[in-house]
């Protein structure tokens, strides 16, 4: 017998800036849509978790795309051509996410984004509040300077090896060994480059510290920051949210990547933000009936590896 | 070391059980075969020369001398850092050499020629994280 996850990916052709990008999302689930934004550099397989979850996807349809240049997604067709290094700015980023929700025709989706997904959430609120139902912002704050440097992207440096061991640190040592070099080896994986110019809209292009007090608060958003995040402190979220209308903000243990280097730290942090969620939105939830929980989710670090048929899939405990 | 203790000095005795961990590990040799580098470990004011060969340790020795040719690049932080670094469980800001040196915190300072550093990052970082193990 074979194991199998339950996620589903496909290719969506995207519009944006006058330019078609092939697209790829993952997902599964019913119920309120949620889009997910993975981190710099790297791409949608950082949700695999909350893809995976029964709790979750039996109340939400949980979608996870690559970002152009990133995952399975191709950079555009004349990429060789630029005359200029790669560099995400807040306003490509805010018109594609648009643009991928649009594709999909999703209507009002919640949007989770970690790190710079997290960040653009604020640009998001500022630009686009009526696109969305809700916000989470994992390590996400209005300001996070020191990224854009050139050791990430240098020919004299194995660019797989730096960019993912310069962010390994980000992580908290008590995540499990397994998650936190899976998470490594997605930043390994990365395209040139890329890693570093997602870091120009991170570190560069995105100081919304003036900014925060003009998003109006009719959407909501949730702060979740772990407390080993480097980049993006508990304190830097904490001022961010302080400025934030309508937020929560919230400060667990654990590191800069809680949906992969930690899936089961992260279930037990986020189910009562998507339960707020749920409350607010009753009538979208998926048709499985299930309330969230927040029972644990079981040690899947062996999902997919096929020690034994079976073994690996994920169990929900009662 | 105690699990959250902390430590008063970081003398040479201490620095060669670290250097033997070093050269004990089995995993330096595969990550870092190719990291060939003279290198300065700085406490406070106490400066170690570390020699690196293919991922070894080749020489430690406290301080330099003339003849310390060839050193490319220099790690310094207060011996209260390293302290925190060096617990089996650093606090926060504190588990790892990039988050360290990074320039929210300048905790811990790169001096010299910087690419051999990033070159080496990955093997490095075991390097030095087993100071947790001393």
């Amino acid at each position: 017998m074979n194991t199998h996850d339950p996620i589903v990916g496909r290719y969506v052709y995207v519009q944006c800036e006058g330019k078609t990008y092939r697209t790829y999302y993952e997902e599964h689930g019913e119920g309120i849509p949620m889009v997910c934004l993975h981190t710099a550099g790297t791409d949608g397989r950082q949700y695999r978790h909350q893809l995976c979850d029964p709790d979750i996807s039996s109340n939400f349809r949980v979608i996870a795309f690559d970002m152009p240049w990133h995952g399975k997604s191709i950079p555009p067709a004349d990429f060789h051509l630029m005359e200029d290094e790669y560099k995400l700015t807040t306003k490509f980023y805010c018109e594609f996410i648009v643009a991928f929700c649009r594709a999909l025709d999703l209507r009002k989706p919640v949007l989770m984004g970690q790190s710079m997904g997290g960040n653009i959430c604020l640009a998001l609120a500022l630009r686009y509040e009526s696109e969305f139902s809700a916000f989470i912002a994992l390590e996400a704050c209005d300001y996070s300077p020191g990224w854009w440097i050139d050791p990430l992207h240098h020919p004299h440096i194995h660019g797989g090896e730096v960019v993912a061991t310069s962010v390994f640190g980000l992580m908290a040592p008590q995540s499990p060994d397994d998650y936190r070099w899976e998470t490594w080896w997605y930043y390994a994986q990365g395209g040139p480059g890329i890693f570093k110019g997602d870091l120009y809209f991170y570190s560069v292009d995105s100081d919304f510290r003036d900014q925060c007090q003009k998003i109006s608060g009719k959407v909501p958003i949730y702060f979740l920051t772990g407390e080993y995040d480097f980049a993006c402190t508990p304190e830097m979220t904490q001022r961010t949210a302080e400025k934030v209308k309508n937020s929560e903000c919230i400060i667990f243990g654990g590191g800069h990547f809680p949906t992969s280097e930690d899936p089961v730290k992260f279930k037990e942090v986020v189910t009562p933000v998507l339960k707020k969620i749920l409350s607010a939105d009753p009538e979208r939830r998926g048709q499985g009936g299930n309330a969230l929980s927040g029972r644990s989710v079981s040690d899947s670090r062996s999902a997919g590896r096929g020690e034994r048929p079976g073994e690996g899939r994920k169990v929900i405990e009662f | 070391m105690s699990r959250y203790g902390s430590r008063s000095s970081f003398d040479l005795e201490w620095i060669e059980r670290w250097a033997r961990k070093v050269n004990d590990d089995r995993i330096l040799p595969v990550i870092g075969r190719f990291f060939t580098s003279k290198f300065v470990l700085g406490f406070d004011d106490t400066e170690y020369l570390v020699d690196v060969r293919g991922g070894k340790i080749q020489k430690i020795a406290q301080g330099l001398t003339p003849n310390d040719m060839g050193v490319e690049f220099w790690l310094k932080a207060p011996s209260s850092a390293w302290s925190k670094f060096a617990q089996e469980i650093p606090p926060p800001m504190f588990n790892d050499i990039w988050a360290m040196a990074h320039p929210l915190h300048k905790q811990l300072i790169i001096e010299g020629n910087s690419l051999p550093f990033w070159q080496n990052l990955r093997a490095l970082t075991r390097m030095l994280s087993l100071m947790r193990q001393v």
